[in-house]
């Protein structure tokens, strides 16, 4: 499908139609860069424009990524077009912007490549793998290793890897949900309780503190639970009602978080 | 990124069997540590440490070279050392650091790395012009003892 077609595409099925915009693309181009007109006239732009990023957005659904993400890709593109467009040049916004967007999500996609496209049967084994490291956890009291899971799922050794690089490599928050448990279990306040008395006793609890109240309450405990209880990721897995393999992706997450803003305030 | 080495350690005191050593390089920045994340879980659940270790060993290798970029010099490279053993995984980080740098102990990211991993240390000559900053960390595998059974 050319370019052309495409855009003809989306303004056909859009039905209101982008045409009465075409003018103020002109007006735009005139204004000065300094003329606050300039900035109105771009916001409404992009503004009118949004129906079709989200067009866009929503023809990569059901590709693994949230959808809200690939919205918010899209309006970057949709900006870039709106920015990029000359008027004067003879084409119109649609047969320029359509290609710009759908670039701008396509890169997104190649960029967090590994998080895309996993094939329903690495994503049956994630499930399968999931619920196999709570049982074993339960029976040794710590997390099973490869050839263990192999052994008591009866598969290849080699197709656990296969299923584990896959799960470390791509968000499954949907997934995740599946394999979690529904209540949190009934000792876990005495153990939080223990994990504030330590943080009360280190020096960067007024630097730390305010930082981890701002987290979400599941995040924060389960930060409390593993740098300051010391419990393992299986034992708290167990504690919060979660599968190890979500506890390990909430933790991964929530570490960069805090890196981040603890470098954001020296 | 790049693997700069993967096979057999040269030194005489490590193990024969079981000893592997992998080099991967990386750009000192926040957005380019992914290959080093990978590449410690990989590897010791390819060698069979249990998965509550392998996850320790991705954080601690991730919060290593991220105490690392935050004093790294300009535009520099960050050399990754996984040595897998028997029995334990040994991981040195090492990157050109600013003169005059130093890596706080008392912080949390320290915190991290010291629950997460048996031994951690840091090597390096702040007062050099051209200081080398080194975070070495080793963990053991904990499923090579007798199983706690309930």
């Amino acid at each position: 499908m050319t370019p052309a077609n495409e855009s003809e595409q989306w303004a056909a099925t859009d039905g209101s139609g982008y045409g009465h915009l075409a003018t103020l693309f002109v007006e735009l181009v005139k204004l000065d860069l300094g003329d606050p007109r300039r900035a109105e006239l771009r916001d409404r732009l992009v503004a009118e424009h949004l129906p079709l990023a989200h067009n866009i957005a929503r023809r990569f659904s059901q590709r693994g990524e949230p959808q809200d993400d690939l919205e918010q890709v899209a309006t970057v593109g949709l900006i870039h077009a709106v920015d990029r467009f000359e008027p004067e040049r003879g084409s119109d916004f649609l047969s320029f912007a359509v290609p710009t967007i759908t670039g701008e999500v396509r890169r997104h996609f190649r960029d967090h490549a590994w998080a895309v496209r996993v094939p329903r049967r690495l994503k049956d084994l994630h499930v399968a793998i999931g619920a196999a490291i709570s049982v074993l956890s339960q029976q040794h009291g710590r997390a099973p290793t490869a050839s263990e899971l192999a052994e008591h799922l009866n598969l290849p050794r080699e197709q656990i890897l296969e299923g584990l690089e896959a799960a470390g490599a791509y968000r499954s928050s949907s997934l995740d949900s599946l394999l979690d448990a529904d209540s949190p279990g009934a000792a876990l306040e005495e153990i939080v309780g223990a994990a504030d008395a330590e943080l009360e006793q280190v020096e960067y609890r007024t630097t730390l503190g305010p930082l981890l109240e701002r987290l979400p309450e599941r995040e924060r405990t389960i930060i409390k639970l593993r740098f300051f209880a010391g419990l393992t990721q299986s034992q708290i897995a167990n504690q919060v009602g979660l599968s190890q393999m979500h506890v390990s992706r909430l933790l991964s997450r929530t570490l960069a978080r805090l890196r981040d803003q603890l470098r954001g305030e020296p | 990124m790049s693997v700069v080495g993967s096979g057999e350690p040269a030194g005489t005191s490590t193990p024969g069997q079981g000893g592997r050593i992998v080099v991967v390089q990386v750009g000192a920045s926040a957005s380019e540590l992914h290959p080093l994340r990978l590449v410690a879980a990989g590897l010791a659940a390819r060698a069979d440490f249990d998965l509550d270790t392998v996850e320790d060993l991705r954080l601690a290798v991730d919060q290593a070279a991220s105490e690392l970029v935050a004093v790294a010099a300009p535009d520099a490279v960050l050399t990754c050392t996984f040595c897998l053993e028997d029995a334990r995984m040994e991981v040195t980080s090492s990157v050109p650091a600013q003169p005059g740098a130093i890596l706080p102990q008392d912080s949390f990211g320290w915190r991290v790395l010291t629950t997460l991993v048996d031994e951690v240390w840091v090597t390096g000559e702040p007062d050099s012009a051209t200081p080398v900053m080194s975070i070495t960390l080793s963990k053991r595998r904990s499923n090579n003892t007798v199983t706690e059974r309930r």
